[in-house]
């Protein structure tokens, strides 16, 4: 295969089986990272919902837009992805240049930007919470010890890795100047496993595109998240949960919300018996307005929250229910 | 079957941290009372290598917990499970930010261990200073298999099956070459109590500590290590007053305003 030669010193990778949100997601942390000389390219992996990630590619203000097509480059698991393009950049230019490759935000994205790392010889910095180019290299900031620590990592030469995020993009509204490249490639033999498929019977929509989540504490128990379920599909909402509450069984770990779980942009959340601690709170975007139920008075959450109700959620649940059926 | 299970250990979050700084050159300082235990992602690795070793006797665990403040306690505390080996492992000149250099010195030890490992469970991040970089690197390194965010693990035949959930997929992988697997939370695989008489046992135990040099200090350099910054956010909390139907009906009318 030919090595692609890229122009810009940031380049983000969008997996087109992750969805349009997650596109997004990468867009804007390449206008964050991306906006000074030399601007920024775009890779897009696959074919899925083309034209959708295609043009917020092309409104984004990047310098090229590379489509990555042919056969199995539809997949989704991140090791197969980063297999794919590392194949198709290995003996570019790309890892002996000073550039940093932006994957999208979330557990599955630093799974990606890992095993980037690993096939271009770069340095995984991983989840982020900002992204700065030096004169040679990258600085990043990550937090650290559960989110009670914030260290700068400094990475002088080479390729660097990472995610960032950093809520919607600004798309332009005419196309830009972004050229257009179609890479029609042909994959070896992808990584991964043959796996055997059963239905969760799971329902509710996923906790990272969703406008609106309800989620609870360890606190409220099997019977609240009970109602808190009833709750997100009266309004369409999805379930979440912290990691006391994934711990003890209450909530799928998909539905993790917090650090070490799912980030959320949603423009309304509900938390319910959860307290507000740093690890919870930085897996939802500042953007998000936040309406809490706890009987402690003094939980950190309200310091944060639109509005709140001290008080015990097995009185007030079941009113919000009767009031939203009504 | 050879479970390798590497452990990492996180800060106690029930305490506040310990005190810790940076040397002039980027190397982390800690000091002061420190409390460090397995994180829940740790005990599911743990859990689960127990669960296929209470199945079957021809299955071996061998433990590496990973060197650090408290580390003798926490071996300890790992002891007492009765793995078939346990050691504390320490990497010279790494700082597990340095997802890279650590993942490389981890795998030079490993490969250098007879028996190599049929399985190697460790949890989806490894420790206070990783997001999960280490995990998809070290299988790298070893030319392992990779599977991700493993909740369950069980015997079929003589087979063993990996379990995780992706959304409406529930995923099942049958083991059949060597494999590195993540662990991640779940109610299926949180941590056992160890008999008391094995954590008797345990206390009196004499940890052997493994480890493994490089004369590489790595690329990622720490600058400044600092509080983290306060996010702000545009909440005015209004307390919502009035009967509980009345504040029912009002986060109500939030909720529905988002739906429409």
């Amino acid at each position: 295969m030919e090595p692609v030669n890229l122009e810009s010193r940031v380049v983000g990778v969008i997996p087109s089986a992750w969805g349009i949100e997650s596109a997004e997601s990468v867009v804007a942390a390449l206008q964050a990272v991306g906006h000074g000389p030399g601007g920024f390219d775009v890779i897009v992996v696959g074919s899925r919902h083309q034209e959708e990630i295609l043009n917020i590619a092309s409104h984004s203000g990047a310098n090229s837009v590379y489509r990555l097509g042919g056969d199995q480059t539809d997949c989704a698991a991140p090791e197969a992805v980063a297999h794919a393009l590392g194949q198709l950049l290995t003996g570019s230019e790309l890892a002996t240049r000073n550039r940093l490759l932006l994957t999208p935000p979330g557990p599955e994205g630093e799974e990606l930007a890992a095993g980037l790392a690993f096939h271009l010889n770069g340095q995984a910095l991983g989840r982020s919470l900002s992204v700065q180019l030096t004169e040679t290299g990258v600085r990043v900031e990550r937090l650290v010890w559960g989110g009670r620590k914030r260290v700068t990592l400094a990475l002088d030469s080479g390729l660097a890795v990472a995610c960032l995020r950093s809520g919607k993009p600004a798309l332009e509204s005419k196309a830009g100047s972004a050229s257009l490249h179609t890479i029609d490639t042909k994959i070896d033999r992808l990584p991964g496993f043959t796996v055997e498929v059963e239905e969760t019977g799971e329902s509710l929509p996923p906790v990272e595109s969703c406008k609106l989540v309800i989620s609870g504490g360890r606190g409220v128990g099997e019977e609240g998240f009970g109602i808190l379920k009833q709750i997100a599909r009266t309004t369409e909402g999805a379930l979440g949960g912290s990691l006391p509450a994934v711990d003890a069984g209450m909530v799928p770990v998909g539905r993790q919300v917090g650090i070490s779980g799912k980030f959320v942009n949603p423009e309304l959340y509900f938390a319910v018996g959860i307290s507000g601690t740093p690890q919870h709170m930085a897996g939802i975007s500042t953007e998000t307005r936040i309406i809490a139920v706890n009987k402690d008075p003094e939980a950190p959450i309200f310091s944060v929250a639109e509005a709140g109700v001290v008080g015990e959620w097995q009185v007030l649940l079941p009113e919000v229910l009767k009031a939203l059926e009504a | 079957m050879n479970i390798l299970v590497l452990l990492a250990g996180v800060a106690d979050n029930r305490y506040p941290l310990h005190e810790l700084s940076l040397t002039s050159d980027g190397a982390l300082q800690e000091s002061g009372q420190t409390r460090r235990i397995l994180s829940p992602f740790d005990e599911g690795a743990l859990e689960l290598a127990l669960k296929l070793r209470d199945k079957n006797d021809a299955v071996r665990i061998d433990a590496l917990v990973m060197a650090g403040p408290n580390e003798e306690a926490l071996a300890k505390s790992v002891a007492a499970y009765k793995p078939d080996s346990l050691k504390v492992f320490s990497l010279n000149h790494t700082n597990l930010w340095d997802s890279v250099m650590a993942s490389s010195q981890i795998a030079t030890y490993v490969k250098t261990r007879n028996p190599r490992p049929d399985l190697v469970f460790i949890g989806r991040e490894f420790g206070d200073l990783d997001e999960g970089s280490i995990p998809v690197l070290l299988a790298g390194e070893l030319g392992l298999p990779y599977f991700s965010l493993t909740q369950y693990a069980e015997w079929q035949g003589d087979d063993v099956r990996l379990m995780r959930e992706r959304g409406l997929r529930r995923e099942w992988l049958t083991l059949k070459d060597s494999c590195l697997a993540t662990v991640t939370n779940d109610k299926r695989n949180k941590l056992r109590h160890p008999l008391m008489k094995n954590v008797m046992v345990a206390k009196r135990q004499t940890i052997e500590t493994a480890h493994q040099a490089s004369a590489d200090h790595g690329r990622v350099v720490a600058k400044e290590l600092a509080e983290p910054k306060m996010v702000s956010r545009t909440g005015q909390c209004e307390m919502l007053a009035g009967s509980v139907q009345e504040q029912a009906q009002t986060i109500a009318r939030y909720l529905k305003q988002i739906k429409a």
